[in-house]
């Protein structure tokens, strides 16, 4: 137990703004600032990078001298780890597996990132979803996606 | 997993009813035509008009699929990159194939080596026009009067073909005024009908509304001859000769592509432009069809590139 | 009664079987396109404009306009349902909305957007028959310096928006202006904050932001605690508002609808300003500002009320002028082109039938809506009975479909997970994503008006306060900047003296 009390939460977050807001004026170095009257494409950025900075400073610093009223909680790893990469998934492969496999592989994906999904609901779940995407999109709306693309072998 | 993977997928597939047919003539399945600007622009109202007239003709769809973005050089590079089949191809403009080559630093792709010229298809006038309260109604005036006081004039967008009409303007005329860009021709037409600006580079058919209302008085049309659908406007090269631009719309595949396909899709191109409801739309349009084969369309590409390279330099207009 | 004249014959091309037909269809395949997440109502424009290309130029706007306000009422729909706004309006009611479906609630969020939205349409197409030419000429007095101003007025509304730490949702908006950055810059084409990414080019993609720090961040928080954690209660009360609720709504609705209709008629970006500045309104007037973000019934009337009214005033530039205000009308004004119409201000005079039939199919498709949506209620909220496990997965293929088609960009969908992640993290630390969308999209118009003010002006600052409409608007900023934190003030010296006597 510490004896100074900080909100915790408060000081990632103004770390966080204010590594961003060093990113982006780190970013925006090699941009013209022009002038005030003809305000180049680093003006504007830069401006509000530095106000980033200050509003993640005065929040890092208000943490201090206050507790932490409501803790982070748990982290859902298996979320990040399924959910994120499904619409990558579904970015890289589209054209190359076509829509009809893409669909079905990035579904089947973030079915995974819950624990309560059995292997075979996960299965016909995605079975359907294609199914249904592919009459809906494909077929319905005549959108512009190869249905199987040419990695396949068919 | 992959083995079930593997048989949903083939199970899926039977389902869905997919045709596996042994080779044909060209084409034997449906073609995509990428525009490479957004819905509901001009090139993608020219594309999906063509589009539709060309599919009866080839006995295929002909799907339009925009993929906007980077000025048309993101659809470009995608058709660029594509299967060399004649199943892909781009509705190409004076910015993808003559203006960003020479604009861009990096080069995203070739306009003259990675593409296969089918038909060059139609010619879009510009129009240089003011708001009525500017007290000019020639383009001597305007001359005059950008020598006199400083004057602003709004366009579509930095790197535009309507940019640099504007400044190939500037140059022949030796006059300076300041350029405005807005994101796309929409909100720079509002602009200057509200007076906030008080000239305008423009594609025609986007201010022909205006221009038969009243609401902009058109000085002068950028190409050489005048514009049958406004034969009052004259031409900018009346009062400095040799002034001359325009948009096109032209079809490419990528290089490649057999012969028999663009020749396929060359001829589809030709029918279909000749087809006089698709001429009237094009007039209504004010667009003048040319229809080309795809030796002419090369030496355009060519010739664009040529006439523009010294007005890029000039303005001294990079992006990246 | 030259009004009367015009409508009826509006009321006769519009009510002709065809047409009502193409309305129905319209409102119909707008809805069901627009209720699947990630999918807004551009996208489902853009999806289904080339099926409009066959028909007869009216029945074709008219089916169009149709698809329009369809999908942005599925849109709403989807942002109380499973909190996954489409467009920056859902957004705003994404934030009550929401909570408000959590707590049982889905019933009466839904029935009170299909109301507001149904009378905020109704007043507005009035307004719009009524005085479309002179709301063009005020229209067009909007120049960038009163732009920017409107602009500022926006981002000091957008504190309200949060219902946490003012500081955190000023640096959220802050961040999502930084982000608005992102893509070329339009003065001199310089790329910035691309990581020479040429698809960022155009700047990152509202849809792939939203998804990601609302939608997605939200199935990650619902992860978390699987097996102790309820998503939403089982218990669903009524589907529809008791008489109470009724009285609750009614002042919001009509003060969305004005709010909605003045800002709907300025083409350069006022529509999205409607929504946000409806729910700031409510807060500030409202006896219990504390239930903001957590359920109250007036930041869902409000802010849908306001978006709809300016959904239908937002076709005045489009009839009168032939200007897009936003993408969605960019598509209207092609789709009119392809149909051989010249989009201008003739389109009045020339094509009466046409102008005063796309008005009277506004309000029927509005009618339309409202009895269609009503028995579909009870059907949306059955779908959040729906297990959470099965349901984010189809989510999650909606949204890449949806974020996929509207461009073909992959790196569209990498943005999806990137701000998946993002909106997690800031969720994780108490940050809330409204007011980051906010400035994400009010940035690039914020910096664009600035620079073009700046450039018109020749340099003179003193442009934003010289110009009336201007300096209004700035003044107006500033009163309610003291009235956003005059109560902080007050509250602190108030906790100093509770603690003095202590």
């Amino acid at each position: 137990m510490s004896t100074k009390p900080k909100d915790g939460t408060d000081i990632a977050a103004g770390l966080l703004f204010m590594a961003i807001a060093g990113f982006f004026a780190w970013q925006g170095l090699g941009l013209d600032m022009g002038t005030s009257t003809r305000m180049g494409p680093g003006y504007f950025p830069m401006v509000l990078s530095g106000l980033l900075f200050i509003l993640g400073a005065v929040i890092l610093f208000k943490a201090f001298g206050r507790p932490d009223d409501e803790p982070m909680g748990r982290i859902a790893w298996r979320g990040i780890l399924f959910i994120l990469p499904a619409p990558i998934f579904f970015g890289l492969t589209v054209r190359g597996l076509g829509f009809v496999p893409a669909l079905f592989v990035t579904t089947l994906i973030a079915s995974q990132a819950s624990l309560r999904m059995r292997p075979l609901a996960a299965l016909v779940l995605s079975v359907v979803v294609t199914i249904m995407s592919t009459l809906i999109f494909s077929y319905g709306l005549g959108l512009p996606f190869r249905r199987f693309g040419p990695w396949l072998p068919l | 997993m992959t083995a079930i993977t593997r048989r949903i997928l083939l199970g899926s597939a039977l389902a869905l009813g997919l045709a596996g047919t042994a080779a044909a003539q060209f084409p034997e399945r449906q073609i995509t035509l990428v525009v490479p600007f957004a819905a509901g622009g001009s090139t993608d109202v020219v594309g999906r008009i063509v589009a539709e007239r060309m599919s009866q003709e080839l006995g295929q769809q002909i799907v339009v699929q925009n993929v906007g973005g980077a000025g048309g050089s993101l659809g470009a590079q995608q058709v660029a990159q594509a299967d060399a089949d004649g199943y892909t191809i781009l509705m190409a403009t004076v910015a993808t194939h003559a203006l960003n080559p020479l604009i861009l630093t990096q080069k995203p792709y070739d306009p003259v080596a990675d593409f296969a010229p089918i038909s060059l298809l139609v010619l879009v006038p510009n129009v240089l026009a003011v708001n009525p309260e500017l007290p000019v109604n020639t383009v001597q005036e305007l001359i005059d009067l950008a020598k006199e006081q400083p004057l602003a004039y709004a366009s579509s967008g930095n790197g535009t073909p309507l940019h640099l009409s504007g400044e190939l303007f500037k140059s022949m005329a030796g006059v300076e005024i300041d350029h405005i860009p807005y994101k796309g021709s929409g909100p720079a037409l509002t602009d200057v009908l509200g007076n906030q600006v008080p000239i305008i580079f423009d594609n025609l058919p986007s201010a022909s509304g205006h221009i038969s209302s009243g609401k902009l008085r058109a000085l002068g049309v950028t190409t050489a001859e005048r514009a049958p659908s406004f034969p009052d406007i004259p031409t900018i090269a009346e009062t400095l000769p040799g002034y001359e631009t325009y948009t096109w719309n032209a079809l490419f595949a990528p290089a490649g592509t057999p012969p028999e396909a663009i020749e396929a899709l060359a001829v589809a191109a030709r029918t279909a432009m000749a087809d006089p409801a698709v001429a009237e739309r094009m007039a209504e349009f004010s667009a003048t069809i040319v229809a080309s084969g795809p030796e002419e369309l090369a030496a355009h590409v060519q010739a664009e590139m040529a006439k523009w390279e010294p007005v890029v330099r000039d303005a001294n207009v990079t992006m990246d | 009664m030259e009004l009367l004249s015009n409508l009826a014959l509006g009321f006769g091309v519009a009510s002709s079987l065809t047409n009502l037909g193409f309305c129905l269809i319209g409102v119909l395949l707008g809805t069901l396109i627009g209720v699947l997440p990630g999918i807004g109502a551009t996208a489902t424009i853009a999806m289904l404009l080339p099926i409009t290309f066959q028909l007869e130029p009216v029945s074709s706007l008219i089916m169009l306009a149709g698809i329009y306000y369809g999908a942005q009422y599925g849109g709403s729909t989807t942002a109380i349902l499973i909190n996954m706004p489409g467009e920056s309006s859902s957004a705003v009611t994404a934030i009550d909305g929401y909570q408000m479906a959590r707590q049982g609630r889905a019933g009466t969020a839904l029935a009170t957007a299909a109301l507001g939205s149904f009378f905020a349409g109704s007043v507005a197409t009035f307004l719009v028959a009524l005085f479309a030419p002179p709301l063009t000429a005020v229209a067009l007095k909007f120049g960038a310096a009163e732009y920017f101003s409107l602009m500022v007025m926006g981002l000091v509304m957008s504190v309200a928006l949060a219902h946490g730490s003012v500081l955190k949702a000023l640096a959220m908006v802050v961040l999502g202006l930084l982000l608005g950055m992102v893509g070329t810059d339009v003065y001199t084409g310089a790329p910035r904050f691309t990581m020479g990414i040429t698809q960022f080019a155009d700047g990152l993609n509202f849809v792939a932001v939203a998804v990601g720090v609302f939608g997605i961040a939200e199935i990650l928080r619902n992860l978390e605690n699987e097996h102790d954690r309820q998503v939403m209660t089982k218990n669903i009360s009524r589907l529809f508002p008791n008489r109470d609720e009724f009285r609750q709504m009614v002042a919001p609705i009509l003060r969305g609808t004005g709010i909605g209709s003045v800002l709907g008629i300025l083409p350069g970006g006022g529509a999205i300003l409607a929504s946000f500045a409806s729910y700031t309104v409510e807060k500030k007037l409202s006896k219990h500002p504390e239930e903001f973000g957590k359920g109250a019934l007036a930041g869902v009337a409000g802010p849908e009320s306001a978006n709809n009214a300016g959904a239908q005033t937002s076709f005045i530039p489009l009839l009168t002028l032939g200007i897009p205000a936003n993408p969605v009308m960019a598509l209207m004004i092609g789709a009119m082109i392809i149909q051989g119409i010249v989009p201008g201000p003739n389109v009045v005079s020339e094509q009466p039938e046409l102008f005063w039939g796309i008005i009277a199919s506004m309000w029927i498709g509005n009618l339309m809506l409202v009895v269609l949506n009503l028995p579909l209620i009870g059907l949306w909220v059955k779908l959040l009975t729906v297990p959470y496990y099965v349901l984010f997965p189809i989510i999650m293929a909606m949204c890449s479909i949806g974020v996929y088609s509207v461009n073909s960009n992959t790196y569209d969908l990498f943005a999806v997970a990137g701000f998946g992640l993002l909106g997690y993290v800031l969720s994780k630390l108490r940050c809330e994503p409204a007011p980051l969308l906010l400035g994400f999209v009010l940035g690039p118009l914020l910096e664009e008006n600035l620079r073009r003010a700046m450039i018109l002006s020749r340099g003179d600052p003193t442009t934003f306060v010289t110009r009336p409409i201007s300096a209004t608007l700035l003044v107006l900023s500033l009163a309610i900047l003291v009235l956003v934190f005059l109560p902080q003030i007050r509250k602190r010296r108030d906790e100093v003296f509770t603690e003095s006597d202590a």
